[in-house]
């Protein structure tokens, strides 16, 4: 009988174990999962880079992609041109919106002068609509599909792999 | 008379500096339930720092964000899950749930009671009786031992 509790004790002990080393494989130790994917796109009203205000409601109805970057960031510059290419393939299919984080206009303007403006709106951000995101860091990029909802989040430079499952979570094919 | 002009102008100088040092030690501070708030937040773009202890622009963010729900009436509780909602739990230095800093005790707990037990229960080897030798046999060793001598 001692010896049945005694091994009925074994598995109470690993059990536990075993679920946390087995729960976590395929995660990304590195990134945090967003708490936002899957919620609506924050209420937000901000000024951008050429004096036009860019609210939420601009961008319902289309499928957006909502990068957060800053002329101090230097995977901002390598992930730049996936964004130009995703601008440009895309065209009118998907929105694309720059968030200034972290910056002065003068400056990000000055960025895009060197490194190629894609054309699309860049809000500048005071800090709030970072925090609604829970950006961590730029470069941070949110996929929200037509009815707003954000979709699919990719922490650090999006490469164009990232760029195309992204697509794919909001409904545009890329390929 | 201009023997006292020097150590009186170091006085008042003194004087002076105490009275700028009471006052910026007693003078007006961020309000406690906004700082408590601040140091129990991770600081987004930081290392092991909290919004408190860091000046980035994100740490002044949330500052400015804390300030600002409470202004209009929220409770630090509900501050608190308004970062929760957004970052995840991982935005709090300390875990929110008691059973976090429960279980390495429990298990410390669970650990010394298993060897305890393990101690206790572990039999001494058992003792084993010498051999009973009879005068027979004990003669006819004897026996041997001497033909070997011999």
């Amino acid at each position: 009988m001692r010896s049945g509790v005694r091994w009925l004790l074994l598995p109470v002990l690993l059990l536990p174990v075993g679920w946390l080393l087995f729960a976590n494989i395929g995660v990304d130790p590195r990134t945090i999962p967003s708490r936002v994917v899957g919620k609506a796109l924050p209420t937000f009203s901000l000024p951008t880079l050429d004096g036009t205000t860019l609210t939420d409601a601009d961008l319902v109805g289309r499928p957006a992609v909502i990068n957060f970057w800053a002329s101090w960031c230097g995977p901002c510059v390598d992930e730049h041109p996936v964004l130009l290419d995703a601008a440009q393939r895309l065209g009118g299919e998907v929105q694309l919106v720059g968030v200034v984080y972290q910056d002065s206009p003068e400056r990000a303007a000055a960025w895009l002068r060197r490194y190629g403006d894609g054309g699309w709106p860049d809000a500048v951000d005071d800090g709030s609509l970072a925090i609604d995101f829970g950006v961590t860091g730029p470069p941070e990029t949110y996929f929200v599909d037509a009815d707003g909802i954000i979709r699919d989040r990719v922490v650090g430079p999006v490469s164009t792999r990232a760029m195309a499952e992204g697509l794919a979570a909001i409904g545009v094919d890329a390929s | 008379m201009r023997a006292w002009v020097g150590p009186l102008a170091v006085a008042a100088v003194l004087a002076l500096g105490g009275i700028l040092a009471v006052a910026a030690i007693t003078g007006p501070r961020a309000e406690p339930v906004a700082q408590t708030l601040a140091a129990e937040l991770r600081c987004p773009d930081c290392q092991a720092l909290s919004v408190a202890e860091s000046r980035t622009a994100a740490a002044n963010a949330i500052r400015a964000e804390i300030s600002a729900q409470l202004a209009a009436g929220r409770t630090a509780d509900e501050v608190r899950q308004h970062f929760v909602d957004r970052y995840g739990s991982w935005i709090l230095l300390r875990p929110a749930s008691p059973l976090a800093w429960l279980l390495p005790l429990l298990a410390i707990a669970a650990s010394v009671g298993v060897l305890g037990l393990w101690l206790l229960r572990r039999r001494p080897a058992p003792v084993t009786e010498p051999a009973q030798v009879d005068d027979e046999t004990r003669r006819r060793l004897a026996r041997e031992a001497e033909s070997l001598d011999g």
